[in-house]
């Protein structure tokens, strides 16, 4: 157990690597750099302040060759843990994204509590009543769930809200609340807005995982184990979960090294239509505007999550899973 | 409508213009001030209103009437790249401005202004006793400072703004006394005052000498310790760039630590949190004419949101106070019509009306000698004019909004020339192939098309960008169809918009689709569809345009362009405003009788929405690329009742 660790870490350090230089080339690939788009936007004062974009490009040492940059940023992550510095705010990328990550994390794992919490039993129910009118209605939704693209169920329930519940739509908090301290009512308030990207975000993951849980349950509910267990009169319900349930967890455990990732990077589009204040906006944002060091930061953020997640999920399967073998 | 009454002569801060005098004799005019200033007055920690302004404050007009203090303006802002959200409404003070309605130049900065007869120097006399938003003073100093350390020094200003360069070199400037200024140039800029009175003319004031010095190692030399506790510097000219931005890119908006002389103040920085603050100054030099200190608006706050279309969703539930910006798209107008009621708000116009809204430009420098030759025909583009079926277009893409026009000075600027406008625009299919043919382009081949001079199909690669919000892309796809239907092969490449600038400031596109501005009081200074201009956006004959900039570079243009060139720098030469009209029609006929471009469509004016109790709002709102507005007019808008509607 302990050699395996060891070793799917040390596998880990050249698949970082890798995945840092792939990131920085793709972000530099693109015509142009930041300043063009820069110089885009200030385009709108009417005449071209090519004064002031010359001055930028000594500012940001934009005219360097791409290995020079990589080698600088590399080496400000590896000694100083420094990310590089965001060209569109002005600050360096380490002072911009915890607070992101940090909401990021929050919806994240509510999401994932939400998914985990409907599709379990949802699943279990629909495959032990096989064909019943509960099934049915929850195939029906379960169908929609995966039909409905996020974005797009996310602007119809903004507007429900605006239209008949007269609510301020976007962001986690209203407006009034916005720079206050926290309070109490602010929480509230907090709560009032949570539950819908939540609910957005997490509609399609319950939806696939009734699926998978009921396709994976309907497996293992006739094999003769069950059948072993029911003669010997376990209890029915001890029965299910103790046994079948346990098995069919599997793609419930192997899909978190997918999870952390989207922790960070999914629901971009969401989070851009209900005005989130997550990391996906500001990755969009990065890579359109190519402020490519706050971009390569939150992707090279994102791989190790990934990396690190597949690692905790192989672990979990493992210890759930007797028959797994460290091969 | 505009109902700018005049309140000069009402009585007049003239009286008390001696020095120290004034300071005795204001409180006999007791100033007024907002509540919240008074009370920190009260509390002691912010000094008499009457210490805090100039001795002679800048007396206001305002729209309507005189208003009454309080209340926040809610706006909202996108996450990045939109600083002109913010330099529109509290940026843009300069040594002079235009008056609300953009039609003639008045004092700001400075008090008053002389131009010598031979348009080469500009005097410029500042308000004594004038402060900056942290209350330290303003005086020549500090336009001396933006000179000698920002403007002259090469490393901090590698390149010159244009407007403070004349063809011999840049303008020189002196200072007179505390309160005087002389720019000075070698020859004749009788467009400077116009050019200082848009949004570039804010540089020499933007410079607080007593806050910026700590940055700058002439006055610091241990500015290295400073860049040292500086993550983002690593040298002091780096550090200088971070705290001294430029206005129109965010740097300028992302330090709340340097002092303006703006109405309001910002709070903290933008991009970096869900809401930017601004609060008003309380040393602002302005009043209006019943004494009260100006802005009435206590705060302004943006919003930060990440989609356009949330924030259509903040005006219908009246979470947004003023704002034409992102809403004022034709699309929108009639969802934010069915939520007029619900939002309290209304309508008002907005001004912005370029020289052409959609603006077919053909590469007259193209590098391919075959194409160069035909497009330089004038014929040829007479042909392709009348191809165009512009009502099409207006009708399919624009909601009938918008009139065919060549790109030249729109109806109701006083530069206005039906016979420009209209000329070739009429949808004549005959026409466009009797052109042709006189051209030169008779033969075809057999899918119909012409045939260039080489005996190959004539062929023009137009690249598209979809930017604006006023369906470029689609707007092609219609004029190629019209192209092929007299026999013209248009070939269409989409790019993003950093791209084709990038092309087209290298002379390496045949054609493209854009807009053009110069359509009302801004053809005198951005005149880029009337002669070769080099532009970052706007390039036609780039290798022309360098050429007039510097005759060492680019390419010589022919004798008829050359005469624009010689026609434009009379206008330059000209000293009074009837001489530079004069000038400029001149230009506008030479330009009118070459056809550089092929305008399709003029776009009616825009809109913005403002809450039913906002008051002093110019309806018409004019607005143009270099004219900065509504600011500097924001610090006269005031809500009725003293606060947003709720």
């Amino acid at each position: 157990m302990f050699g395996f660790l060891a070793r799917r870490i040390l596998y880990m350090i050249p698949t970082l690597f890798l995945v840092s230089i792939v990131t920085f080339a793709i972000i530099q690939l693109p015509p142009g750099d930041y300043l063009d788009t820069l110089a885009a936007d200030m385009g709108e004062a009417g005449s071209d302040n090519n004064a002031a974009i010359e001055a930028l490009r000594l500012q940001y040492g934009l005219g360097e060759p791409m290995y020079v940059q990589y080698g600088k940023w590399m080496s400000g992550i590896l000694l100083h843990g420094n990310f590089g510095l965001s060209f569109e705010k002005n600050r360096p990328v380490t002072d911009l994204i915890w607070d992101r990550l940090g909401w990021t994390f929050l919806i994240s794992l509510l999401t994932l509590a939400f998914i985990w919490l409907t599709a379990l039993p949802i699943g279990i129910y629909s495959a032990v009543k096989k064909y019943s009118a509960g099934d049915y209605i929850a195939t029906f939704f379960g169908f929609i769930g995966l039909a409905i693209p996020n974005f797009l169920l996310a602007l119809v329930m903004m507007y429900v809200a605006f239209r008949y519940f007269g609510q301020s739509v976007g962001g986690l908090v209203s407006p009034q609340y916005l720079d206050a301290p926290w309070t109490w009512a602010k929480f509230g308030n907090l709560l009032e807005h949570i539950w819908m990207p939540i609910f957005v975000i997490g509609t399609s993951g319950a939806a696939a995982l009734i699926r998978i849980m009921r396709a994976n349950l309907l497996d293992e509910l006739y094999r003769p184990y069950v059948v072993t267990a029911r003669a010997k009169g376990m209890s029915e319900f001890q029965l299910l979960l103790r046994y079948p349930v346990r098995v069919a967890l599997n793609p419930f455990i192997s899909t978190i090294g997918w999870i952390l990732p989207t922790l960070v990077s999914g629901e971009i589009i969401v989070s851009v239509v209900m005005n989130l204040p997550t990391t996906g906006p500001m990755l969009l944002r990065a890579l359109l505007v190519q402020d490519m060091y706050l971009a390569g930061s939150l992707i090279l953020i994102v791989s190790v999550l990934t990396v690190v997640g597949t690692l905790i999920s192989d672990l979990l399967l493992a210890w759930i899973d007797p028959r797994i073998r460290y091969q | 409508m505009q109902h700018i009454k005049s309140k000069k002569g009402r009585w007049s801060f003239r009286l008390a213009s001696a020095g120290v005098v004034a300071a005795l004799c204001f409180p006999a005019f007791a100033f007024e001030e907002a509540p919240m200033l008074k009370e920190m007055v009260d509390a002691g920690t912010l000094p008499p209103v009457a210490e805090r302004m100039p001795n002679e404050p800048m007396v206001m007009e305002v729209i309507e009437q005189p208003g009454e203090y309080g209340g926040t303006l809610r706006r909202a802002i996108l996450g990045g790249g939109d600083q002109h959200n913010l330099v529109r409404t509290i940026g843009s003070e300069n040594l002079v401005r235009w008056d609300a309605t953009w039609s003639e130049v008045k004092p700001n900065i400075a008090e008053s202004w002389e131009v010598s007869p031979d348009a080469k120097t500009f005097t410029f006399k500042l308000r004594e006793g004038m402060r900056w938003s942290d209350g330290e003073p303003f005086n020549a100093d500090d336009i001396m400072f933006w000179y000698e350390d920002v403007f002259s020094n090469r490393e901090l200003t590698p390149t010159w703004d244009s407007n403070y360069v004349g063809p011999n070199g840049p303008v020189v400037v002196t200072k007179i006394d505390d309160y005087t200024v002389k720019f000075s140039f070698d020859t004749p800029n009788g467009l400077f005052i116009q050019n200082m009175a848009y949004g570039f003319g804010y540089y020499p004031t933007a410079y607080a000498k007593h806050y910026l010095k700590q940055f700058h190692i002439k006055y610091n030399p241990d500015v290295q310790k400073l860049v040292d506790a500086e993550p983002a510097a690593s040298d002091w000219v780096q550090l200088f760039g971070l705290k001294a931005g430029a206005m129109d890119t965010p740097l300028f908006w992302q330090n709340p630590d340097r002092p303006t002389l703006h109405a309001w103040h910002l709070n903290n920085a933008y991009g970096s949190t869900d809401r930017v603050v601004a609060e008003r100054n309380p040393y602002y030099w302005k009043v209006d004419s019943e004494g009260q200190q100006l802005p009435y608006i206590d705060k302004i706050t943006y919003d930060q949101v990440e989609d356009v279309e949330t924030i259509l969703l903040k005006v219908f539930n009246g979470e947004i106070d003023y704002m034409n910006r992102h809403v004022g798209r034709p699309s929108y107008r009639a969802v934010l019509t069915d939520n007029m009621e619900r939002g309290k708000y209304h309508f008002f116009d907005t001004n912005d009306l370029p020289a052409s809204t959609v603006n077919l430009m053909m590469n007259l420098t193209n590098t391919d000698p075959v194409k160069r030759e035909v497009v330089n025909n004038k014929n040829f583009r007479i042909g392709i004019s009348y191809a165009m079926n512009r009502q099409e277009i207006i009708d399919l893409l624009y909601f009938g909004s918008g009139h065919a026009a060549q790109a030249s000075p729109q109806p109701g600027s006083v530069l206005y020339d039906e016979e420009f406008s209209k000329e070739y625009t009429e949808y004549d299919p005959d026409k466009a192939n009797e052109y042709l043919d006189k051209a030169g382009l008779t033969e075809r081949d057999s899918e119909g098309f012409r045939l260039g001079p080489d005996g190959k199909r004539f062929t023009l690669t137009f690249m598209v960008a979809d930017v604006f919000g006023v369906q470029f892309p689609d707007a092609m796809e219609l004029a190629t169809a019209y192209a092929a239907d007299v026999g013209i092969d248009f070939q269409v490449r989409a790019t993003d918009r950093s791209r084709l600038i990038e092309m087209t400031t290298n002379n390496e596109q045949d054609a493209y689709i854009w807009n053009c501005g110069g359509g009302q009081a801004d053809a005198y200074t951005q005149p880029m569809c009337y002669l070769p201009q080099p532009s970052n956006s706007v390039n036609w004959a780039r290798l022309w345009a360098e050429w007039g900039v510097d005759h060492t570079k680019g390419e010589e243009p022919p004798e008829n362009v050359k005469a624009i060139f010689d026609a434009y720098d009379e206008v330059k030469a000209a000293a009074t405003p009837e001489e530079q009209k004069a000038k400029m029609k001149h230009v506008l006929d030479l330009a009118k009788a070459e056809l550089f471009t092929v305008g399709l469509v003029q776009n009616e004016p825009a809109f913005g929405i403002a809450r039913n109790n906002m008051r002093n709002i110019p309806d018409p709102l004019p607005i143009a690329g270099q004219l900065w507005y509504p600011a500097p007019y924001t610090a006269q808008f005031y809500f009725e009742g003293g606060k947003a509607l709720p």
